[in-house]
């Protein structure tokens, strides 16, 4: 167990790994992403009250479900570092701040641009579901800041791990927000098994296949990300420079 | 699978049924925001590997020129 554990937070491992596994989730990514956009472009019926907009929900709901991993995924990897002081853990949770702040804003984004044509406005300050997700976005950026304001790796490191364990609480806020306070944004519609209607197969299924394209994309740079900050902290043992002069030599300049 | 696709014509694809501006605009984001994040990873990896690689013979340089 602790030898597994052990080798877990090994960056190497992690790199030699990943090498392995990224082909793979690419592949996975490239067909589930090109399904789910050519099923909700091109096949998806238009809903008889929102019309062709609901196509946009397929993209919207995607990408703010996933937009919810991050401040858990943070707070996992944050007590890691706190508890056991793993390497890894921490350079997971620095390059998930960022891709988690794009996520936010595209969340935003997507949903306003939906609700400037079905609720016939672009936001509302007073939607609770609407202010707790740009909430999420600023303390987002508020990480970000937090890591780069400190000088010292380490301090930063259990700071920026503090932040994102109280940061979870916002994703429950998030999460009930829709139940706790009925105003503008509708609560998440249950999956309902007759064709035709708003939430029928035909926009759950797509939906489902897009959440999958888009974890596999976090996944996919999360992970691209993590190699280069391996690469830049791990940049004098022998085994990155072997990897360097490997990719010199297959460059071939 | 043909007789499923909601359109007759192109431009009626492109029309989304007047909520084109919306639809479009909720993809192209879509689109910029999976390629901005895989590809500046790369472009990363790339400029880490340039500049590694000149440390890397620079200290070599320095390590010959103290044998010699």
């Amino acid at each position: 167990m602790w030898l597994w554990f052990s080798k877990l937070g090994s960056p190497k491992w992690f790199y030699e790994l990943s090498e392995k596994w990224l082909p793979w989730l690419i592949g996975a990514m490239v067909i589930f992403l090109t399904i789910g956009v050519v099923w909700a472009l091109v096949y998806l019926p238009p809903d008889y009250q929102q019309g062709y907009t609901s196509r946009i929900l397929v993209v919207h709901v995607a990408v703010a479900g996933t937009s919810l991993a991050f401040f858990p995924l943070m707070a996992v990897a944050g007590t890691i570092t706190l508890v056991w002081k793993m390497k890894l853990a921490d350079m997971v949770a620095k390059n998930a701040a960022p891709l988690g702040a794009w996520f936010s804003f595209i969340t935003l984004a997507t949903g306003s641009i939906w609700g400037s044509a079905s609720w016939g406005t672009w936001w509302e300050w007073s939607d609770s579901r609407l202010v707790s997700m740009l909430f999420q976005f600023f303390l987002l950026l508020g990480v970000i800041s937090l890591r780069s304001a400190l000088d010292n790796s380490e301090t930063a490191a259990k700071a920026c791990a503090l932040l994102s364990i109280v940061g979870c609480i916002n994703v429950v806020v998030i999460k009930y927000s829709v139940e706790w306070w009925n105003t503008l944004h509708q609560p998440s519609s249950p999956i309902n098994l007759d064709s035709g209607s708003a939430n029928g197969p035909e926009f759950w299924v797509a939906t489902a296949i897009m959440i999958i394209a888009v974890y596999l994309f976090f996944t996919v740079s999360l992970i691209l990300s993590t190699r280069n900050e391996i690469l830049q902290r791990e940049k004098r043992s022998q085994w990155v420079s072997d990897i360097v002069k490997k990719q010199h030599a297959q460059a071939g300049s | 699978m043909i007789e499923a696709i909601q359109f007759a014509s192109f431009s009626e694809f492109l029309n989304m049924g007047g909520y084109a501006f919306n639809v479009w605009a909720v993809y192209g984001l879509f689109v910029i925001f999976i390629a901005a994040n895989l590809l500046a990873p790369r472009i990363r990896r790339k400029s880490i590997m340039k500049e590694q690689y000149r440390r890397i013979v620079l200290s070599e340089e320095s390590d010959t020129r103290k044998s010699d």
